[in-house]
Parts: C-alpha cells; sequence; structure tokens
C-alpha cells in the first residue's frame, strides 16, 4: 500500500494557510485574499530520503475567529499532524496559540506543528525575539509569498510523520 | 433499496451515492455530480477519500457514520462544494455526496466580505500604531533636542549680556547686539518648532485662567511701541471702552497669536503705521468675543498667496535679511482654531494687509479685583552674603549663573554636578536657596526636592527656598516642579534681569516667614 498522511493547515483567518497550501502542493502565490470555505484537499507525493513515496494530502481547513475549538471536529478526524498557521504581523493570531496547542495535544495524540507566516513583512531578528519574550512558541517562520523556508518545513515536516 | 431508488426517493438531482469496498474500490455509483467509473479506486477520485484509511472497518467511533460538511470536491472537469456523508456498512462503504455549491458560494460572499473588513480594521489599527510609535519618537527626539540646544542658547544670551555691561566699542556693541538678536530669534525658532509639534500630536491644551487682559494688551503696547521707534514707524493701540479688565481664557496662546501678528507686520513694514485695535464683537451673560484687527501699511501679499498663507513653510517674501521659519502663521492659524476663533486676512500689494481674529472669552460678572502688579523684591538686610547652591552638571551654565550671581557682590555660590551631590551640600553647609537643574544624574531635581522637603526634620532644610530650572518651558514641566515642591520655575535660555528677579523674591518671602 502507498504511504499515505493526512496533514490538517490549522489557524486564525487570514494568516496564510492557503497560500502556504498552495506554495507547497502548485508553488504558487497570489495577493488576493480569498476566504476558505469549508476545506480544500490536495494532494503531494514526496520523496522521502529512503526512496519511498510519501502522499501528503493536506487539508486547508477554513481559519477560525478566536479558538482552534471552532473548527470542525470531523476535519480532524484521522490526521497525522497539525499545522498550526499563524500571522506574524497580526499578535491577534497567536496571543492564544498555547490555549489552542494544549487543547489539539489533549484531544488529538498526534504531533502540531507551529508556523509563524509572513516572514516577508516583518524583521526576522526582532520578531523571534518579540515571540520568546511573549513565551509563544514556533517551530518555523515561512514566507508563502517569498517561499522562503516552506518547501523545507513540509520535507522536514514529511520525515517527521513517517519516522 | 437499490442506489437508483435512494436518488429517486430524495427527488433531488444534486446527489450521488457511491458504494465502496472496504478495498476502498468503487462498488457502485450514480453519475449525477462526478464521472467516477466503477471498479477504480476511490482514491484516484479525490485525495479527500483517504480519510477512509484511517478508520478500521470495526472501529466504535464510525459506528453512527460520518459526515463532512463544506468539502471542496474537484476533479478535471467539474468544481462542486459538497457536504459528505459516510456510513460503514458491514459489507461496504456508502458515500453520499450533497451538493451545495451555490449555497455554500453565497456563504462565502458573506464570510469574504466579513473577514476582509476585520483584516482592514486590524491593518487600519496596526498603521495607526506604528504612526503613534513615529509620532512618540518624533515628539521625544524634538523634546530631547530642544533641552541640548537650550543649554548652549542658554550661556550665549547670558554671556552675550554679561559682555554688554563691560566697557566695549561701538561696533563690539554692535556685534554683541546681533548675537542677542540672533539668539533670541534661534529661541523664538525653538518654541515654534516645540508648538507645532504638540499641535500636530493633538497635546497642546487649552487652559482657561483669570488674567489680566488690558495688562497683555499694555505689555504689546510697551514692547512694540519701542521696535517701531527703532523702524522709524508709528504703532498704535486703540482698545475699546468697556473691555473687561480681566478675562477668562488662555492668556499665554492669546499673547502668542496676537505676537505672532504683529511681530509678521513688523518684519514687513518699513514705513508708515502698525495699529492693534481691540473691539467687542458681542457679549452676552458671562460671554465675550472680542476682534483684534492688525493693520500694517507693509508690502502686503499677492491675492494668489492669500489661500496658502498659514501652510506651513510658507514664505512669499524672498528677501533674505526677512528671517522666519514660516511656521509662525501656520501656528495662529492652529491656535486660533484650538481656542474656537476665526481669523480673516485681507490685503493688497505695497498698500498693507490687516488682520481680523475673533476670539472668545468669558468674564466674572461679579468679582471685582484690584489691578495686580509686579511685587518689586529686595534683599533683606544682612551682614553676610546669601549663599546660594547651584545644582548643574553643564559647565557652561554653571559658569554663566556664577557670573550674574558673584556680580552682584551679594551672593556666594557653591556647585552640585548632581542629585547626591546636592544633598551631601545641603547636609553639610546652611543656604539661603538651591536653584535646581532638573535633568541631573544619580537623583534628579524633582527627586532631590521631594528628599529635601519629606527627608529633614531640620526645618532649615526642609523649607529651603528651591527653584527649579529647564530648557523645557512648557506649563507641564513648571507644575511638575511646583508639585514636587519647588518653590519656582525659570525656562532656559533665562534673562539675567529674570533670574535675580525669581532669587530675590524667594529669599525675601522666606526672610518674611
Amino acid at each position: 500500500m502507498k504511504l499515505s498522511k493526512k496533514v490538517v493547515l490549522l489557524g486564525h483567518f487570514g494568516v496564510g494557510k492557503t497560500s502556504l497550501f498552495k506554495r507547497f502542493i502548485d508553488n504558487e502565490f497570489s495577493e488576493e485574499y480569498k476566504v476558505t470555505l469549508g476545506v480544500q484537499i490536495k494532494k503531494k507525493v514526496v520523496i522521502l530520503p529512503d526512496g519511498r513515496e510519501l502522499s501528503m494530502i493536506i487539508w486547508d481547513a477554513e481559519g477560525h475567529s478566536n479558538s482552534v475549538e471552532d473548527t470542525r471536529k470531523s476535519y480532524l478526524l484521522g490526521s497525522h499532524a497539525f499545522i498550526y498557521v499563524f500571522d506574524l504581523t497580526r499578535e491577534d493570531t497567536y496571543i492564544h496559540l498555547n490555549k489552542d496547542l494544549t487543547y489539539l495535544k489533549e484531544n488529538y495524540k498526534v504531533p502540531t506543528k507551529v508556523l509563524g507566516n509572513k516572514l516577508d513583512l516583518v524583521n526576522e531578528k526582532e520578531m523571534i525575539a518579540a515571540l520568546k519574550s511573549k513565551d509563544i512558541p514556533f517551530d518555523c517562520l515561512t514566507s508563502a509569498k517569498t517561499n522562503k523556508n516552506v518547501q523545507q518545513f513540509f520535507s522536514d515536516l514529511s520525515i517527521e510523520i513517517t519516522t | 433499496m437499490t442506489i437508483q431508488q435512494i436518488d429517486h426517493l430524495h427527488f433531488n438531482p444534486q446527489l450521488q451515492t457511491l458504494e465502496i469496498s472496504y478495498d476502498y474500490e468503487i462498488i457502485e455509483t450514480t453519475q449525477t455530480l462526478f464521472n467516477w467509473t466503477k471498479g477504480t479506486s476511490i482514491f484516484d477520485a479525490h485525495p479527500f477519500f483517504q480519510v477512509l484509511q484511517g478508520f478500521e472497518k470495526n472501529d466504535p467511533t464510525i459506528q453512527d457514520g460520518l459526515n463532512f460538511p463544506c468539502i471542496h470536491l474537484t476533479d478535471l472537469v467539474t468544481d462542486r462544494i459538497c457536504d459528505i456523508s459516510i456510513t460503514f456498512n458491514p459489507s461496504e462503504i456508502k458515500i453520499i455526496l450533497f451538493d451545495y455549491t451555490l449555497k455554500y458560494k453565497e456563504l462565502n460572499q458573506i464570510a469574504q466580505q466579513k473577514n476582509e473588513s476585520i483584516l482592514i480594521a486590524r491593518e487600519l489599527e496596526l498603521k495607526n500604531k506604528y504612526l503613534l510609535e513615529k509620532e512618540e519618537f518624533k515628539n521625544s527626539f524634538i523634546a530631547n533636542i530642544n533641552h541640548e540646544i537650550r543649554t548652549p542658547l542658554t550661556a550665549i544670551m547670558g554671556f552675550v549680556e554679561i559682555l554688554e555691561k563691560t566697557h566695549l566699542t561701538f561696533e563690539q556693541e554692535e556685534l554683541a547686539r546681533i548675537i542677542k538678536r540672533e539668539s533670541r530669534h534661534l529661541n523664538a525658532l525653538i518654541d515654534d518648532m516645540i508648538d507645532i509639534s504638540k499641535i500636530e500630536s493633538g497635546t497642546l491644551r487649552v487652559v482657561e485662567e483669570r488674567f489680566a487682559f488690558l495688562n497683555l494688551v499694555d505689555g504689546f503696547d510697551e514692547s512694540y511701541s519701542k521696535i517701531a521707534e527703532e523702524k522709524g514707524l508709528i504703532f498704535e493701540t486703540n482698545i475699546e471702552p468697556g473691555i473687561q479688565e480681566y478675562l477668562i481664557g488662555d492668556r499665554t496662546r492669546t499673547y502668542q497669536i496676537i505676537n505672532n501678528i504683529l511681530n509678521n507686520a513688523f518684519k514687513f513694514t518699513e514705513e508708515g503705521k502698525i495699529t492693534l485695535s481691540v473691539t467687542k464683537n458681542y457679549q452676552r451673560t458671562n460671554k465675550l468675543s472680542l476682534n483684534f484687527k492688525i493693520e500694517d501699511t507693509g508690502l502686503g501679499i499677492l491675492e494668489e498667496d492669500i489661500p496658502h498663507l498659514f501652510d506651513r513653510f510658507t514664505r512669499f517674501n524672498l528677501d533674505k535679511r526677512i528671517t522666519g521659519t514660516g511656521l509662525g502663521l501656520a501656528i495662529v492659524k492652529n491656535l486660533v482654531d484650538l481656542l474656537n476663533g476665526e481669523i480673516k486676512v485681507e490685503s493688497k500689494p505695497d498698500k498693507g494687509t490687516t488682520f481680523n481674529i475673533k476670539l472668545p472669552f468669558k468674564f466674572e460678572i461679579t468679582k471685582t479685583t484690584p489691578k495686580r502688579k509686579k511685587k518689586n523684591y529686595s534683599l533683606p538686610e544682612s551682614s553676610n552674603k546669601y549663599r546660594i547652591l547651584v545644582v548643574e552638571d553643564e559647565e557652561i551654565t554653571q559658569f554663566l549663573i556664577m557670573k550674574i550671581l558673584i556680580a552682584t557682590g551679594n551672593f556666594f555660590i557653591d556647585i552640585a554636578i548632581n542629585g547626591q551631590d546636592a544633598i551631601t551640600y545641603i547636609e553639610r553647609r546652611k543656604y539661603d536657596l538651591i536653584l535646581m537643574d532638573l535633568n541631573i544624574s544619580q537623583l534628579d531635581g524633582y527627586q532631590v526636592t521631594k528628599m529635601i522637603r519629606n527627608n529633614y526634620g531640620d526645618k532649615f532644610i526642609s523649607g529651603l527656598p528651591i527653584i527649579g530650572f529647564s530648557g523645557k518651558s512648557d506649563d507641564a514641566t513648571k507644575d511638575k516642579c511646583l508639585k514636587s515642591g519647588m518653590d519656582d520655575f525659570i525656562a532656559k535660555p533665562f534673562e539675567q534681569e529674570e533670574l535675580l528677579y525669581k532669587i530675590i523674591k524667594q529669599i525675601a518671602k522666606k526672610a518674611a516667614e
């Protein structure tokens, strides 16, 4: 059987989940903001370092307004990983991050990677210092617009969920 | 029930039903929505269906089936948004797709508008925050640069005054006069800069205080008559009889407005006459509107330039001998607006200019107050000189104050260069007064004052007259000084006469106690 893993993109609306989704799957980017209603799902086959093929099924879920608990439960079923995306320029998208992470950890036994997006709009060093000072955990900072760290992030994730 | 029967039962062409084996092969399907083929893997139909892999046949969590709302399903030809219902039967998996594309697209538009408006609001909030931070930085920069400029300016103006009192040749006297005039001009420019910055940031506050209005107009008469005499001009002030001697309003800003316009009139008038006329527009109960008319026979302004007269950095006259930043009239306009007044200008080139300024005031109906005059103070008779502690870290200002005070022959001076030194000095020696710079190291002027007032049982120390001084000349700094326990405040650059007056006043008051 082919190796297949479901990964769900979560986070507030407008943080760039769809942009990351499109950048990773189709290597496309658009400045235009289009709301995602429900979920869109696409597959990308990734070659793992050991030569195996992994079908990453990425679920780009609609963004929530307040808490990740608002995300439809059925979207999260059968997931192998979550990617919690926040917008580096909007504090309200990561101010409750720790609470959301606790919720995911307690209810779903899968890893959650935290990703700060829109790196092209901030000073990276200052941003890292600011996030640390606010006790905001993150695994990677990306820019879907410039493609900075996007492919690497998904590549690392594919290895993590298959080992 | 067959698949066709189920479709028929629902009478809904927007529905597609599939039967899938537990090997994930399509056993049966209608092709109402998607043209998927029997016998092929459901995973090839759309990646959504790989969710099925996550569940075992007898998984108790899926006994009631699964419902997935609002799933975007696309294939090469079709793009639909469906609700998907999955039932796990013993022999097969039944999937029903409900096509709600139209409904969801409508909802999508609403969500788009809602989210966009939130994002725009957040963006504006962020921009606003950025602008406020920028504004704060600018204000703090201006406040700091103000202090840095005023300190050397105090020294320049002070030493020129001292220099003027020495034996000078005619040429030296003239040069000293120019230095003095230009220093005053520089000081006025700093004031303008501070004002415009306050106006921009909205921190300029209107003060309502009772003040001697006629005295204010007399002051203009006195000071501008001298300038008129020097320039060979005629200057007249006319006040309509019956205008109250004391008014309630913002004295400082009223002075600034009239002074600015008069100053301009004198700048641009080489011959003829300048008149300041004050008349009543109306008077109702305790309210009064006054009109200040300032007429000159100067250069005048071209008609096309008048609309831009109150713009910042506007100068129509390119004669470099006439100095200015072009901020003066912009400040006047802003101040008049702030006071809820009105300003109008009429002008003809080579004929002159007339400004009409309407300003509202209040007055006390019943209270009559005797005319207040600046009281004269003199040092109490003493066989000893008075000892003054100057707390100041700038060498040049220390030197200037020493020069001014020692020249009178009445004072001994000690210098403390920081707050801690000041405390050590007052514990060791008896002083008659402290001149306290506010911006000193270790302990600032406010902290030292509070310590003097609160930490000593010895009334001679705790009751020491203290005069604060600073490059900041605003009312807030003065208020802060008085609240911290100081007796008076003097702004840099100060005139010798003013400094001596304040020192003598405090020593005399203390002696009278």
